[in-house]
């Protein structure tokens, strides 16, 4: 499976051989290309073969995934129609979805995504679109429908495909991070924000008790989801009021801090270890913003994992500080 | 590979949390991740043939998956 940095003239060519193609690179980029099965996302941050982590504003991250798609149909899909995305397309053997950054469709997806009709009935992967950071504020993630050409940033994009005869996919996770020994906590309401925490089934502010116990706000929340840790990351904290989240918090759900991690390459590989993947069928693989800029990736390898960096990871749902991939299988 | 019938009694031990397994396919994880909690809170008929249903319903339809047939071997051997 080929997955490597080209520049926009290689990535024509591509397209014009009729290739499938999954892309993210710089919005000047991706707005060049010819129309063909491609959907893309802006981000300007990758982990790459050649040089590992590494920010790159003139070439795009392409995911060539031909080999795995006998059809694909590509769907743009508004706040109110994603829904429908594990009902649509019936056949299908997985579906792609890219969401732009802070998005109507990024907030409804990572809101509602757990209770969508139909939820995981095909493997369901895919990112969320960003912007480099001197950027933010500035201009706005946005994803691409390479069947049109048009560019969207309060939509999602979603490629579904259909696999070839004798063929499966899966999706994964790797996930450094750990329930911490402390407290239990869990929320009153599902949002991207909250004030109040229970903490061991007692009411209190949460700005406050992450000051008062000195959490480390680098480490995200961590729901153990049947053995699956899923985690929220901190967005910010303003003392005495609002605690921000990456993904929503879910009511019913228990959280504990993470467990501190000393060494993402000696965790990464902990935990890669315990995967028992041996990195041959991996068709495509993500990883996130949070974890390159504190595990400070730049210039550092995450073998056999290469791929965009993300403001979000989708397996199924949306994830934080998390790498996310997809193997292929022969049944 | 067949997956077990609904009326299985093994499907309601998973979601009611009767029983539990280590599962590998990561969309039933993420389910039962939910569901457990909902069904053990108020394990009524209905709450238990519902869970029943999306768990069944998803191993049925990710039936080729290498991780949902050895999850299907582990829960009904």
């Amino acid at each position: 499976m080929q997955q490597n940095m080209y520049s926009v003239v290689e990535v024509e060519k591509f397209i014009a051989e009729g290739r499938t193609l999954l892309l993210a690179g710089e919005e000047a980029l991706l707005r060049q290309l010819p129309k063909g099965q491609w959907i893309g996302g802006t981000i300007p941050y990758f982990i790459t073969p050649s040089e590992g982590g590494a920010v790159s504003q003139d070439k795009i991250f392409v995911t060539d995934i031909s080999a795995v798609t006998a059809s694909a149909i590509t769907s743009v899909y508004d706040q109110n129609g994603l829904g429908k995305v594990y009902t649509d397309a019936e056949g299908s053997g997985f579906s792609f979805i890219i969401l732009p950054a802070t998005s109507p469709a990024h907030a409804s997806f990572a809101l509602n995504g757990p209770n969508y009709k139909d939820f995981g009935n095909r493997p369901l992967i895919g990112w969320v679109a960003g912007v480099h950071l001197s950027d933010l504020g500035k201009a706005t993630p946005k994803v691409f429908d390479g069947s049109s050409g048009a560019a969207y940033e309060q939509e999602a994009v979603v490629m579904h495909v259909t696999l070839p005869p004798g063929k499966s996919v899966e999706v994964g996770i790797i996930n450094i991070f750990e329930q911490g020994d402390g407290d239990m906590l869990t929320f009153a309401a599902d949002g991207f924000s909250c004030t109040d925490v229970m903490v061991n089934g007692v009411k209190e502010n949460f700005a406050e008790y992450i000051t008062r116990n000195n959490l480390d706000t680098k480490l995200p929340l961590v729901a153990d989801y049947y053995g699956a840790l899923v985690n929220i990351s901190f967005q910010s904290v303003d003392p005495g009021g609002e605690v921000k989240f990456y993904a929503p918090v879910f009511t019913g759900i228990r959280y504990k801090h993470a467990k501190a991690v000393s060494n993402y390459a000696a965790s990464f590989g902990e935990q890669l270890r315990k995967s028992n993947l041996d990195g041959q069928n991996i068709v495509f693989s993500c990883n996130c913003i949070l974890n390159y800029l504190y595990s400070e990736l730049e210039g550092r390898k995450t073998d056999p994992f290469v791929g965009p960096i993300t403001f979000g990871e989708i397996a199924y749902q949306l994830l934080n500080q998390t790498l996310v991939y997809m193997e292929v299988h022969d049944i | 590979m067949s997956v077990p019938p609904k009326s299985n009694p093994r499907w309601a031990d998973v979601v009611t949390g009767r029983k539990t397994y280590t599962l590998k396919f990561l969309a039933a994880k993420i389910l039962l991740g939910r569901v457990v909690r909902t069904v053990s809170a108020a394990p009524t008929p209905e709450n238990v043939r519902d869970a029943v249903d999306q768990l069944f319903a998803i191993y049925e339809k990710n039936a080729s998956s290498p991780s949902a047939q050895e999850d299907i071997k582990i829960i009904f051997g």
